[in-house]
């Protein structure tokens, strides 16, 4: 039976209940609980990626969870104090740490079997996160993967900010998606200032969004043949992500785009777009021709990894992932991208090479779609007053669908939510170790190439 | 790989931003001296994510490509603390992170120096002492040098090296 796929599941605080918010594809769900006394049901034996999200609700907040399988705290580590720092109540700003109280982590027992940790610093130079493996020598039977170590409580510190104050923040939850990040707070700002979406302002954010996935996605193919022990591939991709990132600066000042989406266009020389746009074509291609003749590569990259179709609908994941498995989701599947060039892109197998192609088939995309996005300055007003109400918005991030939820209460933030693409791709990626060894783990990992700071907030 | 070093041969030395070339040859020179005569030619590094939003993680990286190649100079990013000279610390130094940071300095070989990478660790930036965020003066840890920026770019990474280097003893 097909089911629905989960976006997000959070909770609303009001004055005298807690309000749960439920959000399908296509339908929404709210449920109101009993402020003294809260018990939620849990739906993760259905929705499986429900779990993470359930225990985030009851860190936060403090509802007691039923019917759950995992009742272990997610954002509460080992010295994290017993509060439920969501919560309107709770006003302290600072907390202190408490007792150490270990954390049971799921392994697999047996003859043989035994347990490999790592992180959560790791030997690269990559973000904190905990991967647990229950191995039987080399082969992994089971992950279990543990973040929050990045958690730096956004979602309290925005609270009591205007949507204008918030924006410096929201562009910094996860780097490698500020744009995208920052394309959902404008959308929720259109939204409440009534005011409609500029073409050409539109057209000009889209193009940065599309620049931020090309430097993403030609980062990833110089990655994932270097931890396949491919080093070439690095250095030339590393290469083409520069220059991108330099242009990109160019463009509008910040090599991550920070501070990039405002309300004016900064004017750009559209010569010199086509002319850095066709080299990087150019370049791109040699590349693919180059890589696609590398035997010993793509015995390491095919049938690595591989997420079914079926388990990727099952565990609702998004974004590249989702489409190398030949899920076809994207939120740029629109009229507006599609008027502009947007096709999209998939691949059928799910294993690690299908993500490498896919990213590169992007890139094509990428490429074609920023020269028609090339149009002239523009400026649109500061919107002055906000409405106050509930705003929803969705972004297509290089990582996959960013949801973004904002309630405004007198001018201010009452709520943030934002769910990050990697907080639901993190939960299905034991799912593509099955039949593969820890060797393998740092290129499957590196394949689906997910923020640790976007899912942590 | 024919194909890869007949590309070789045609274009040898990668120079897009000649200016800039130009600058970076000139610090690159002073920072391999001064390795040279400080870590007897060799600087490790342990890179410390403590809670950032993984721009400076991506620069970082940035310095390892063709254009600015920091291990030909001798720094390396070592992958655990006990080879390390410094530990690089970017991020806001999180609760969850703050006891993982401490286990990672205390593993270092003395002197171990800290230096912040970013505006985050100090609290200079965005980010604001709050509940779940403690900044790295907090640690108690005595922090060597700052190298501020959000995120600071390649270059202003490698200068920010070359004054760690010079304030050494």
């Amino acid at each position: 039976m097909k089911q629905d796929r989960l976006i997000a599941r959070f909770a609303l605080e009001h004055s005298n209940s807690f309000e749960i918010i439920t959000l399908f594809d296509g339908k929404v769900q709210r449920e109101k609980l009993d402020k003294d006394n809260p018990v939620l049901k849990s739906i993760s034996s259905r929705y499986t990626t429900a779990t993470w999200f359930e225990r985030k609700i009851r860190d936060d907040f403090d509802i007691k969870i039923v019917n759950a399988y995992d009742n272990r705290p997610l954002i509460h580590h080992e010295r994290f104090p017993s509060v439920a720092l969501m919560k309107k109540e709770f006003m302290n700003n600072e907390i202190k740490f408490s007792e150490y109280k270990p954390y049971k982590y799921e392994s697999v027992k047996g003859d043989g079997v035994f347990e490999v940790a790592v992180g959560p610093i790791h030997a690269g130079i990559i973000e904190p996160g905990h991967f647990q493996f229950s191995q039987e020598g080399e082969r992994i039977l089971h992950l279990e993967v543990r973040h929050f170590y990045t958690y730096r409580g956004i979602e309290k510190v925005l609270e009591g900010k205007t949507l204008m104050e918030a924006k410096k923040m929201i562009e910094r939850i996860s780097g490698n998606e500020s744009i995208a990040y920052q394309l959902a707070w404008f959308d929720i700002v259109m939204q409440a200032s009534q005011n409609g979406y500029d073409e050409k302002l539109k057209k000009y954010h889209c193009m940065l969004l599309e620049f931020e996935r090309l430097i993403h996605h030609l980062t990833d193919i110089g990655f994932i043949p270097n931890d396949a022990g491919f080093g070439a591939a690095l250095s030339f991709a590393s290469m083409l992500a520069e220059d991108t990132r330099v242009f990109l600066k160019e463009l509008c000042g910040h090599r991550f785009g920070f501070g990039a989406v405002s309300f004016d266009v900064k004017d750009y020389d559209k010569d010199k777009i086509v002319e850095f746009l066709d080299d990087l074509d150019s370049r791109v291609r040699w590349f693919e021709d180059w890589i696609v003749d590398i035997p010993s590569l793509w015995d390491r990259l095919d049938t690595t990894g591989v997420l079914t179709a079926q388990k990727a609908q099952k565990y609702g994941v998004v974004g590249v992932v989702a489409r190398s498995s030949g899920v076809k989701i994207d939120r740029r599947d629109g009229d507006f991208y599609k008027k502009y060039g947007f096709v999209l892109q998939s691949e059928e197998i799910g294993d690690v090479a299908s993500r490498f192609k896919l990213r590169i088939k992007e890139i094509y995309n990428s490429i074609s779609m920023v020269r028609n996005f090339i149009d002239s300055t523009c400026r649109v007003d500061k919107p002055i007053g906000f409405k106050d109400g509930e705003y929803t918005s969705f972004v297509e991030s290089s990582i996959g669908e960013i949801f973004m939820f904002i309630k405004l209460k007198n001018g201010f933030i009452e709520r943030f939510y934002a769910r990050d693409p990697s907080f639901i791709n993190w939960q299905a990626l034991y799912l593509m170790m099955e039949k593969d060894i820890i060797a393998d783990f740092p290129l499957i990992n590196k394949s689906c190439d997910l923020s640790y700071a976007g899912s942590d907030l | 790989m024919i194909k890869f070093w007949k590309k070789r041969a045609e274009n040898s030395i990668a120079t897009r931003h000649l200016k800039f070339d130009k600058d970076l040859e000139e610090i690159k020179k002073e920072l391999k001296s001064k390795i040279g005569k400080k870590f007897a030619g060799s600087l490790a590094i342990r890179m410390v994510s403590s809670g950032s939003c993984n721009a400076c993680e991506a620069e970082c990286n940035a310095l390892l490509n063709p254009y600015y190649d920091l291990e030909r100079l001798g720094i390396h990013f070592v992958a655990s603390p006990r080879h390390a000279d410094a530990m690089l610390l970017s991020g806001v130094v999180g609760v969850n992170m703050y006891h993982h940071i401490l286990d990672a300095y205390h593993q270092m070989p003395q002197p171990a120096y800290i230096i912040t990478l970013g505006d985050c660790p100090l609290l200079e930036g965005t980010f604001e002492k709050s509940v779940a965020i403690k900044g790295a003066k907090s640690l108690d840890l005595p922090i060597f040098h700052h190298i501020a920026g959000c995120p600071p770019e390649p270059k202003e990474i490698i200068e920010g090296l070359l004054t760690f280097l010079k304030h050494l003893p």
